[in-house]
């Protein structure tokens, strides 16, 4: 696989994640861009982003536009050239979240699934719901919980 | 299919348990028979979590896949956001070296995944179902429901690992509904998303990006919108301002078969359907 030469704007081990995916195939066309959900309200501006990783024009500890990505697959999906945007602007995410830059609203989602391994909160609610339903408890056993946590803590996930 | 494990996710269980009641009350009608996933947890869903660990995602996932292998049981899902998550980790794993070096993790568990899992939408398995047989079964058709369809991205993109329906124009959502008798009036060739991702996070575009899908699907005549994924469920349910009731797609399959409101919870919507 060919590497794509970047700029020291993206430090190695991003470059190495990027070298393995398929964006020096980008021209830059922007086919990506008309059918994102965000460019149209100001949010991503998908092609340009592109140009930014591939050149390492980028500072991920301060770049918020990435996290204005909604994940909805359309770029890639677009992308007759097979860049997968949405999947580099996940690498480009997680690189930035090492280094402290990323949204709040993650940040407590993470934490939850760190400490209960489920991303929503189980309430009053729930349990009420569950037995006026006749469902089973909803339970994440300690077994569960314990293998959990082993798989993570050598993990990013682990490190935030 | 001799049962499936139904993994329901976490909100679902956690917020929607209604969802899940009308899922497997149309499953049970259906004679598809299914266990539970104890096992089970979040699938580090595809939009936050993944965005914060990569690496994370595949290993959990990974374990869930082993667990289902070993059980020789396919896994339904009822929510797109664990179905993307689990079919792009499988496709990620079917590669010999990313399987290899994920077992070395899995191995600190006790675990191991050798590529043979199945990941199923419920979604699809209605649709295995087929239309002769769903139709003889709907005792009260829903004729007076004008759907704007809304599949949801994670049912459809990338097509070419989820193999659900087509990128462009895709039926099968289409298909299921109609066979409830109700109307469907709108049907995006390029499937819309619903904005919920950045709920939270950006309010502002996320609440744009609904409001377009909403004044579409009312230039379009609809009186409801119907979709299989319970984020977009929510997105619909709780942040359209005077907007259209919704329904997920269990739902409307057990009104059709005659399931009362009360049976399946719809008075936990906060947008009512009249
Ligand atoms: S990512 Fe693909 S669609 Fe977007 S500008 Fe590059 S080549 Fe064009
Ligand atoms: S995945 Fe992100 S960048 Fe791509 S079209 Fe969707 S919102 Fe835009």
């Amino acid at each position: 696989m060919r590497k794509v030469a970047l700029r020291p704007g993206l430090e190695d081990e991003l470059k190495d994640a990027l070298s393995q995916l398929e964006l020096w195939r980008c021209h830059q066309c922007g086919q990506c861009t008309p059918v994102c959900p965000s460019a149209r309200h100001g949010g991503i501006r998908t092609r340009e982003v592109m140009e930014r990783a591939s050149t390492g024009a980028m500072d991920l500890s301060m770049d918020q536009e990435i996290w204005k990505c909604v994940m909805c697959n359309s770029c890639s999906e677009r992308c007759q050239l097979g860049v997968d945007p949405a999947h580099v602007i996940t690498l480009l995410r997680n690189a930035a979240a090492q280094r402290g830059n990323r949204p709040e609203h993650f940040a407590e989602e993470l934490k939850l699934f760190a400490s209960s391994g489920m991303s929503f909160p189980r309430t009053g609610l729930t349990r009420k719901m569950r037995k006026e339903f006749s469902l089973p408890e909803l339970d994440v056993s300690e077994g569960t919980m314990e293998e959990l946590r082993r798989l993570i803590s050598s993990t990013r996930l682990g490190r935030l | 299919m001799d049962g499936y494990l139904l993994y329901s996710g976490c909100l679902i269980p956690s917020r929607l348990p209604f969802l899940e009641a009308s899922s497997r009350f149309v499953l049970d009608r259906l004679g598809v028979t299914y266990e539970p996933f104890p096992e089970g947890t979040c699938c580090v869903e595809p939009i936050g979590l993944r965005s914060l660990g990569y690496d994370a995602w595949l290993l959990v996932v990974a374990r869930m896949l082993s667990i289902a292998e070993s059980r020789g049981k396919d896994v339904l899902m009822l929510c797109n956001g664990c179905f993307l998550s689990f079919k792009e980790a499988a496709h990620a794993l079917e590669d010999e070296r990313v399987r290899h070096r994920v077992n070395q993790g899995l191995a600190e568990i006790g675990r191991e995944y050798h590529g043979g899992a199945r990941v199923r939408h419920l979604m699809e398995v209605l649709q295995e179902v087929g239309s002769s047989r769903m139709e003889s079964m709907v005792t009260a058709p829903q004729d007076r429901l004008r759907l704007a369809l809304h599949p949801g991205c994670h049912v459809i993109r990338p097509a070419k690992v989820l193999r659900v329906d087509a990128h462009y124009s895709p039926r099968v959502l289409a298909d299921i509904a109609s066979r409830t008798g109700a109307q469907v009036v709108s049907n995006d060739a390029w499937p819309r998303c619903c904005g919920g991702g950045l709920a939270g996070v950006d309010d502002r575009i996320s609440s744009a990006i609904l409001q377009d899908n909403v004044d579409s699907f009312k230039a379009a005549g609809a009186n409801c919108i119907l979709t299989p994924c319970p984020f977009c469920f929510v997105q619909f349910d709780l942040r359209q301002k005077q907007g259209l009731p919704v329904l997920y797609l269990s739902e409307l399959v057990a009104l059709a078969f005659g399931a009362s409101p009360e049976l399946i919870g719809l008075k936990y919507h906060r947008t009512k359907l009249e």
